[in-house]
């Protein structure tokens, strides 16, 4: 195997973040929990939509799982966190298996839709459930421990990332990747895809549900709105398509890239943050489509053409 | 009759949404681009019949054809600059480039016209007239009427005039339609522009019927894609039926279930339309 520096990049940067805690003041704990957290979910998003090309718009499915897991848990049953987040885990599990193997069948755009309904359909049917709080939300227990909170986000995000780093290297992202590319060749060449892609929709609903959990007990409030929010699917696609889908690093450096951008703008006007925040988009898509990792190496092989290539290939 | 007066009810309100996703299918059949911003356009639409309205006094069924037009030209000019530079990428760019536009779209609406509710209210908002026991609120019923005939101008337009035929040739086959002296930038622009001002005209007689915010877009986009994939892109009619599907459901789940599940069964439909029927082709436009 060659060596490969992004998982260097991974490790050097986990053990740096590490350092965060002794030096950051109350407010950039919170921004940088929230960044972790997102970062979490767009790298989640990444092993079914970067990956192996299943674009979903329904992980905030499984990370409201994780949020009404952990909190009917701890509120419900005065059960402990850990076993919250098991149960948030558990539902968002069983909840991947039961809709994946028939959504799964469905592809491209149909699939991208079909996942949006979901989102959409779940946040109305849990603020119909009353053991869920239905549409007045839970509290749960209030602690003040940001700094524990930001251990696990930074474990959660690490082992995610890891994940990511084997999908990357091994024969089984190999299959995920060969059904992104083309499943019926894929099928042909002896890939179980069926098989493939659940698990990898298991694999993302796993740790997407777990930084529902930690959110959940960090916000220590949760209600529908907030906990099945669809913005938030777009969020952690834009993050993870803004970065560079289907890689290790692009995820991550778009979720920080992104969070910083929308942090220091919303701190100078809240409206024309998420104004620019869509010309980002905009721009981003027609410039830079394989995200701004690509940027890097691209610029090295052909120079400023490289930000014109996209339209030269796309435009009609 | 309380099953009837629901039914009439979901029938009108049906008739809107389907007008709603007329504009979105078309886009979609012609140019391949699911528009996440038809939401967006549709409440645009919407505050321009309010301005046309509340500033110049023009009465809101009037002002529809001048927000058609408005519609149409920023819809042109989106496509045209904007959107025919990429068109051709995967479909994940296309829906994230018409996501961040839906973006730029709301929040340019929330600081220009304020999180403020509208209504556009004429005086004749309020009437009513009763058939066999069943009440016809007069300004659903128009809005049903003119989702009818936009219907059937649009089935027109594609099936009978020779800008329909170059429309449906570029759907059918880009290379060979441009063989044939279309060119398909001015075909995506003009289609994209028909779709943003039947977006601008739904959006006016929804702001009659109920209110205005910027942010009625994204809920409206969902709407309207339900509607599409019933309705299927190949024809105008099928898709307002769709509407009325929609809307008939919507209203029934609303009196036997509440109408917190609304939602839950326009999207359960929506799913399990999906999943039971993946093959339906819908490009058959």
């Amino acid at each position: 195997m060659r060596a490969n520096p992004s998982l260097a990049i991974v490790l050097v940067g986990a053990v740096l973040l590490g350092f965060v805690p002794f030096v950051a003041s109350d407010v950039m704990m919170q921004f940088a929990i929230n960044t972790l957290l997102l970062a979490t979910l767009a790298q989640s998003w990444n092993i079914i939509g970067g990956f192996t090309g299943y674009v979903s718009f329904g992980n905030s499915v499984f990370y409201g799982l994780g949020i009404y897991g952990t909190a009917i848990a701890m509120t419900q049953f005065n059960l402990p966190f850990a076993i919250g987040l098991l149960f948030g885990l558990v539902l968002a599990v069983l909840c991947a298996l039961l809709i994946g193997i028939p959504m799964l069948r469905l592809r491209g755009p149909y699939f991208a839709i079909a996942t949006l309904g979901l989102s959409a359909a779940m946040g109305a049917l849990i603020s119909n459930i009353g053991i869920a709080g239905a549409n007045s939300g839970l509290v749960l227990p209030l602690i003040r421990a940001d700094g524990m909170f930001y251990w696990l986000a930074l474990v959660l995000l690490l082992a995610c990332t890891l994940t990511v780093y084997w999908l990357s290297r091994g024969r089984f992202g190999a299959g995920l990747v060969a059904i992104r590319e083309d499943e019926d060749a894929a099928a042909t060449m002896g890939v179980n895809s069926t098989l493939f892609k659940v698990i990898a929709l298991v694999l993302s609903a796993s740790f997407t549900s777990l930084a529902g959990g930690i959110y959940a007990y960090w916000i220590s409030f949760v209600d529908p709105a907030s906990a099945f929010d669809p913005t938030l699917n777009v969020r952690m696609v834009i993050m993870a398509v803004f970065g560079g889908p289907g890689t290790v690093l692009g995820p991550l450096v778009g979720a920080f890239v992104l969070s910083a951008i929308y942090e220091v703008l919303s701190s100078w006007i809240s409206t024309a943050a998420a104004l620019l925040f869509g010309i980002v988009i905009v721009l981003a898509v027609i410039f830079t489509p394989r995200g701004i990792t690509d940027v890097i190496t691209g610029m090295r092989k052909s120079g400023w053409r490289y930000l014109t290539q996209n339209i030269r290939e796309h435009r009609l | 009759m309380l099953l009837l007066q629901i039914l009439v009810n979901g029938v009108l309100l049906g008739g809107l949404y389907g007008l709603m996703a007329l504009g979105m299918a078309l886009i979609w059949g012609v140019l391949n681009v699911v528009n996440l911003a038809h939401g967006a356009l549709i409440m645009l639409g919407g505050y321009v019949v309010y301005y046309l309205f509340t500033g110049l006094g023009i009465d809101p069924f009037l002002a529809l054809p001048i927000a058609a037009l408005v519609m149409f030209a920023l819809g042109y000019l989106l496509q045209r600059f904007i959107l025919n530079l990429i068109v051709r990428s995967p479909m994940l760019n296309t829906l994230l480039i018409t996501f961040g536009l839906n973006v730029v779209i709301t929040y340019l609406a929330q600081l220009l016209f304020s999180a403020d509710f509208r209504t556009i209210n004429p005086s004749y908002a309020g009437m009513n007239f009763n058939v066999a026991g069943i009440t016809v609120p007069m300004v659903s019923l128009a809005a049903f009427v003119i989702a009818l005939v936009l219907a059937t101008l649009l089935w027109l337009l594609l099936n009978r005039a020779a800008l329909g035929r170059a429309i449906r040739a570029t759907a059918q086959n880009l290379t060979a339609a441009r063989l044939y002296g279309v060119d398909p930038r001015q075909i995506y622009a003009i289609t994209f522009g028909l779709g943003a001002a039947l977006a601008g005209i739904s959006g006016g007689l929804f702001g009659v019927l109920t209110h205005l915010t910027p942010y009625v877009g994204a809920s409206l986009t969902a709407k309207s894609f339900v509607i599409a994939i019933i309705g299927g892109l190949s024809n105008p009619f099928y898709v307002i039926l769709g509407g009325v599907v929609v809307g008939i459901a919507e209203q029934l789940a609303s009196l036997y279930l509440g109408s917190t599940y609304a939602d839950v069964i326009s999207f359960g439909l929506l799913v399990v339309i999906l999943v039971l029927r993946p093959a339906r082709s819908l490009r058959a436009a």
